[in-house]
């Protein structure tokens, strides 16, 4: 205003700013008001971030929408689990579908120890596994004990099997534990191991309510 | 008074910052006549394409839901996603090529923003509001019940096409049955999917009814790139100065073959004035050469005052395009489709997986020493395939080995895991054994091999079988 602008400059070119530094001047262009607007778009933002956010704690941050989402799926987990009994096992057994379904899992991960027909022999030779096809059991009969372990796997880690929850999920645990128990029947004896740790655990409250 | 075109402002910006409404006049001539076949061919493309079926699938099929990414035919795997590192740097070195060879053709002729909004929208537009100097008298005339209706159908057409692209676009991602069954559920249903199908229609449609040129101008890094990428002998839209200067009538024996009509930039859909040399805001469209030509014709004069010509062309020299930059390209271009090649050829149609299950290094039961691994099998084909599994290394006298006797039948894209089991007599086992496990396609008798895994056991080395003697070590 006070400076007019220099007298040799070209009308057609934008007016020139008579600040000079290092001999470069700059042009007194306006931005594109479209340009402005988003800019200012992102002022208000900030205000409306930083309050809702920072200040009056709406919204999540990462490991809280991590953790609740954590949340959510076991929570789908118990309620799965909360339906499942021995009846209700003992009904999946005899379900066609659940146990052919279970025996494809059963034939692709469990065969290795447990043999395909339960027995944990294959060719004649000694598998790793326990027999699931008689009615001896280590860990105990009921189907809520099988599930147990196939679930977190045996208590005693030095033998080898390991928790099928984490790989399988819980749906494809029961169909194997339904698979296992269709080669039994509800109401069948049911002997425990003479290494079954379950032994010591019945023997022991019996003694101490004897005391 | 009207500021006439200039370097150093925008012809798209008033001096105020309101945005100036670009009214291209209509152009003909063979390269607007080619451009619109290309732009044609290129439509036809972009909405054809999830509509071919190839090996059962849509030609082009990003499945981002089930994680399969299908190109005509073939089936990339996440797994194999390294691939789009060859994919994305070898399109944008191919833009850098062409670059350095002829400009900005891209932008003018393919570019997808270009194609739609010249060959699409602004088509939509000329057939509603008239040409050039009637859409200028209509853009000024007050709100008449004419000119409401006229905006009403624009809008309301250029909405329905942005729509159609946005619909178009999602389809590459769910292809042509899932976007139709989506389109039959509520919105609700599929939340994802319709916000970005709303996202994409109004963001085409605020691109292409409104923003237009300012994309091209302002936020494309690529025309910002284009003094890095360009030199005197790269091909570029020119003016021809020696031959026109200086500017003056037809009927002037002084004047150069420019008559000053200002076709040239009544026609230009960036506003700018290509008389004053190459600029940012040129997307190469050539508008301004048909429009020339078609001046000089009528003048009897010859053609090409504005032309594809380089700046030392357009100086009177001759155009190298055989030159340091281009040889150095083409070698990088011609190692970046080699490495291409072997990369797409590398990709195998199956992969194994091998992990050691948790619980314990080993077991011992017994005198045996067992070991558990699980073995992931994914297939990646878009077809069942029967794969076999053995085992790959130095194995020793008497294992047994559990899990992996039976055939694995996979589905089309299906995947399984194993349980490998493996004992080894205690007497048999003197150290860690390393293996891997083969996986082999039955038909194709393709295979691979896992990740290295060990044979694990109780540790002989901290029983040394041969008793030190102080010989061994002394020369």
């Amino acid at each position: 205003m006070d400076n007019p602008a220099p007298k040799d400059q070209d009308p057609n070119e934008p007016q020139l700013r008579d600040h000079v530094y290092d001999g470069i001047q700059e042009y007194d262009q306006k931005l594109p008001n479209w340009w402005l607007f988003t800019w200012y778009i992102t002022m208000v933002w900030f205000v409306i971030a930083w309050l809702a956010y920072y200040q009056l704690g709406y919204g999540k941050n990462d490991s809280e929408a991590i953790e609740g989402q954590l949340a959510r799926i076991e929570a789908i987990r118990q309620k799965d689990l909360e339906g499942i009994d021995d009846a209700k096992l003992w009904e999946l057994s005899r379900d066609p579908a659940v146990v052919e379904k279970g025996k494809a899992t059963f034939l692709a991960t469990c065969v290795a120890c447990h043999g395909p027909d339960l027995s944990a022999m294959m060719a004649g030779a000694k598998l790793p596994g326990l027999p699931l096809n008689d009615q001896e059991w280590k860990h105990g009969g009921n189907p809520l004990n099988v599930l147990g372990i196939v679930r977190k796997g045996a208590p005693d880690v030095t033998k080898g099997m390991t928790a099928w929850e984490p790989v399988l999920g819980l749906d494809r645990v029961i169909e194997v534990v339904a698979f296992v128990m269709s080669h039994h029947k509800e109401g069948e004896p049911v002997t425990l191991a003479p290494d079954s740790p379950l032994k010591e655990e019945n023997a022991a409250p019996a003694a101490a309510g004897g005391s | 008074m009207k500021q006439s075109l200039n370097t150093t402002s925008l012809g798209s910006i008033n001096s105020d910052g309101s945005k100036k409404n670009i009214h291209p006049a209509d152009v003909k001539g063979r390269f607007m006549f080619w451009r619109r076949a290309v732009s044609l061919v290129l439509l036809g493309i972009y909405v054809g394409l999830p509509w071919i079926p190839v090996n059962g699938f849509p030609a082009v099929f990003l499945d981002v839901l089930h994680r399969r990414f299908h190109f005509f035919g073939l089936a990339i795997a996440t797994q194999d996603l390294w691939l789009g590192f060859f994919l994305l740097t070898g399109l944008g070195f191919s833009l850098f090529y062409i670059t350095s060879l002829f400009g900005r053709v891209w932008c003018g002729w393919t570019c997808p923003y270009t194609v739609f909004l010249e060959h699409v929208y602004r088509r939509i537009e000329r057939w509603i509001d008239g040409d050039a100097p009637a859409r200028r008298r209509l853009d000024a005339a007050p709100w008449t019940a004419e000119k409401i209706v006229r905006r009403v159908i624009k809008h309301g057409l250029y909405l329905l096409i942005s729509a159609v692209i946005a619909h178009v676009f999602m389809s590459y991602f769910v292809s042509i049955k899932g976007l139709y069954s989506m389109m039959q559920a509520s919105p609700g249903e599929h939340f994802l999917a319709f916000g970005v199908v709303v996202f994409l229609t109004f963001a085409l449609y605020g691109a292409f009814s409104w923003f237009r040129e300012q994309f091209c101008v302002i936020m494309c890094p690529y025309g910002r790139l284009q003094s890095a990428l360009t030199d005197d002998h790269s091909v570029i839209i020119g003016y021809d100065q020696k031959r026109g200067e200086p500017r003056g009538k037809a009927s002037d024996p002084d004047a150069g073959d420019c008559i000053a009509c200002n076709r040239c930039v009544q026609v230009c859909p960036t506003g700018i004035d290509i008389r004053n040399g190459l600029q940012l805001e040129c997307i190469g469209c050539a508008a301004c050469i048909d429009a020339c030509d078609s001046v000089m014709s009528k003048l009897s004069r010859p053609k090409g005052l504005i032309r594809y010509d380089s700046y030392t062309g357009l100086q009177g020299g001759k155009t190298r395009l055989v030159r340091p930059r281009t040889i150095f390209y083409s070698v990088l271009v011609v190692l970046g489709t080699i490495a291409f090649g072997f990369a797409v050829n590398s990709v195998k149609p199956v992969r194994a997986s091998a992990v050691r299950m948790p619980g314990g290094a080993y077991f011992v039961t017994g005198d045996e020493v067992r070991n558990q691994f699980f073995v992931r099998v994914i297939n990646k084909l878009n077809e069942p395939a029967q794969f076999r599994l053995s085992l790959d290394g130095d194995m020793p006298e008497g294992l047994q080995v559990n899990g992996l006797d039976e055939m694995l039948d996979l589905p089309a894209m299906g995947e399984a895991q194993k349980t490998l089991v493996l004992s080894v007599p205690k007497a048999a086992f003197s150290g860690k054994i390393p293996f891997k496990v083969r996986v082999t396609d039955v038909d194709s008798e393709m295979s691979v091999l896992t990740s290295q895994l060990e044979l694990l056991g109780p540790e002989s080395e901290s029983t040394p079988t041969k008793t030190l003697n102080a010989k061994d070590y002394i020369q």
